[in-house]
């Protein structure tokens, strides 16, 4: 089913390297190949460099060495290349990161306007129809300091989805959200992964990643311990350390 | 550990609820005291009071037509100068800013040696080198000078406040934006900007206060302000004591009025979101 499914590969990371100013190896000769229309799920504890493989993944953050290509385009230094793959990318980040001094719509409008050059009235369309999509079409003109956790995160991802993008980056969506308020968006998510939509989801959703992800990453250490099909990493895992790492967290 | 009530949080002895009326009474005796002083310093000094002889300066009427004074042509002098200079002050500090927080070495480089040559050196040297050394060379006029002396002084301040202010504003709206695609200039532009400038205001509503008093220094090279309006009449009339009182309390209106616009600016940005 999953041959059908799945397309080339969109993402390909070639042995990069990353070291921060202050010393910390956040990752360390780390590759790998995601495809169309896959979910990929990154789990490994915290400082495992999961977070800063997915901010490499839309140019947040220079890598020292190796090589990432989305979609054809070779992520370097050339300033179109970023700009190419940052609108490609859509990123939904674990604090919303909604600007607060712009209502719902101007928060969703304004890339679309800005960066894909349409004007108010097609952008409105498209917000309307992407808020209609998250569930919260009569928050357009509130906001975010009016919005519940939940909320935010929702508007949030129809910010990013607005870009129309090929990949879409999740940086522990969930994490800071209340209990009550963490399946709203996780239905969010699941309901893009059946669009087809090609996702990086670093989570500590296990339900979440048993139910719609085709691949699991354990990362330990800015390196890739085990990677493989859900099944294989949460039944059946081959390393201590991902043994280790599933009892404690399942 | 002190106890919770001690007597010094209590203040037993100080009534919980003040009557305005002891406060009025005193500033009152304060304003009353000081004339006093005033008056038996100038009445030492043998000093004539002629406040009458000051209106004319001000605003006269001339066959039913109302005639701007001397100091008020030098207030109006005084605001062209403060005008221009608050703009290119604000345009000097803020590509400052910009250029100290860009990647570029190049930038970071000029703008920290035009912050250091500005803030280190008098502004009076300052005005007459660029209107003895530079203005003969590049063939400006007087005001000119006295605006571009003026807007590099205050705009190497305003360019901390820019800095200051854009770096209040989190990183992760930075990332937002450019995870959208945004550019640089767009980010600024609708991001950064209208954020900063509520934490931006007040401290600039100061700066510009400040440009408007360091504005008497073009008296200096003969411009024809408020302040050398008040020297010329004063030298003409000997009013010494009467004409610098109405040049500061024209200052202080100024300043007042700016000061109080600013503010409420500042509630109606707070109120926007």
């Amino acid at each position: 089913m999953q041959g059908t499914k799945l397309g080339d590969y969109i993402i390909e990371v070639d042995r990069i390297h990353k070291t921060f100013p202050d010393g910390t190896q956040a990752l360390y000769d780390f590759s790998t190949k995601i495809r169309r229309s896959e979910v990929v799920v990154v789990i490994g504890p915290s400082g495992a460099g999961k977070s800063t493989f997915l901010r490499c993944l839309n140019g947040l953050e220079d890598f020292d060495k190796g090589t990432i290509t989305i979609d054809g385009i070779p992520l370097d230094d050339n300033k179109e290349n970023r700009l190419e793959i940052r609108k490609e990318v859509g990123m939904v980040f674990q604090l919303f990161n909604l600007f607060p001094h712009m209502t719902v719509l101007e928060n969703v409008n304004l890339a679309q306007m800005l960066v894909r050059k349409k004007d108010h009235k097609e952008a409105t369309k498209v917000t309307m129809s992407l808020l209609e999509k998250v569930g919260i079409p009569e928050k357009v003109q509130s906001y975010p300091s009016q919005l519940s956790g939940g909320q935010q995160q929702r508007v949030a991802i129809a910010r990013a989805l607005a870009m129309v993008p090929k990949v879409m980056l999740f940086d522990e969506a969930t994490s800071a959200l209340d209990p009550e308020m963490i399946g709203e968006v996780l239905d969010v998510m699941k309901t893009l992964a059946q669009e087809g939509m090609t996702m990086v989801v670093v989570t500590h959703e296990m339900g979440f990643a048993r139910e719609v992800g085709d691949r699991v990453i354990f990362m330990d250490e800015g390196r890739t311990v085990e990677e493989g099909s859900v099944e294989q990493i949460f039944s059946n895992p081959q390393r201590a350390r991902t043994r280790q790492f599933i009892s404690q967290i399942l | 550990m002190p106890p919770v009530n001690s007597p010094i949080s209590r203040r037993p002895w100080f009534p919980a609820i003040r009557s305005p009326w002891s406060d009025i009474i005193k500033f009152l005796l304060v304003l009353a005291a000081l004339a006093w002083l005033l008056y038996r310093g100038t009445k030492s000094l043998g000093y004539n009071w002629q406040w009458h002889r000051v209106s004319r300066y001000i605003l006269s009427v001339k066959d039913g037509k109302v005639i701007f004074g001397p100091l008020i042509q030098g207030l109006l002098v005084t605001l062209r100068i403060c005008g221009w200079s608050l703009v290119f002050s604000f345009f000097f500090g803020l590509s400052t800013a910009l250029l100290r927080m860009s990647d570029s070495l190049v930038g970071r480089g000029v703008a920290r040696s035009y912050l250091e040559l500005i803030r280190n050196t008098p502004l009076l040297v300052q005005l007459f080198f660029l209107y003895f050394v530079v203005a003969p060379v590049l063939g400006i006029d007087r005001f000119t000078a006295g605006v571009l002396a003026l807007s590099l002084f205050e705009g190497a301040y305003a360019s901390e406040i820019f800095r200051a202010g854009i770096a209040s504003i989190a990183r992760g709206q930075w990332e937002a934006a450019h995870s959208l695609g945004l550019s640089t200039f767009h980010t600024y532009r609708y991001i950064v900007l209208p954020q900063a400038i509520r934490y931006i205001l007040p401290p600039l509503t100061s700066q510009a206060v400040a440009l408007i008093k360091d504005s008497a220094l073009v008296s200096t090279i003969a411009i024809y302000d408020l302040t050398m309006q008040g020297q010329v009449i004063i030298s003409e009339t000997f009013l010494t004591f009467e004409i610098w009182f109405t040049v500061a309390a024209i200052y202080l209106f100024l300043t007042v009025v700016l000061s109080t616009m600013a503010d409420i600016i500042a509630d109606r940005l707070k109120t926007g979101s």
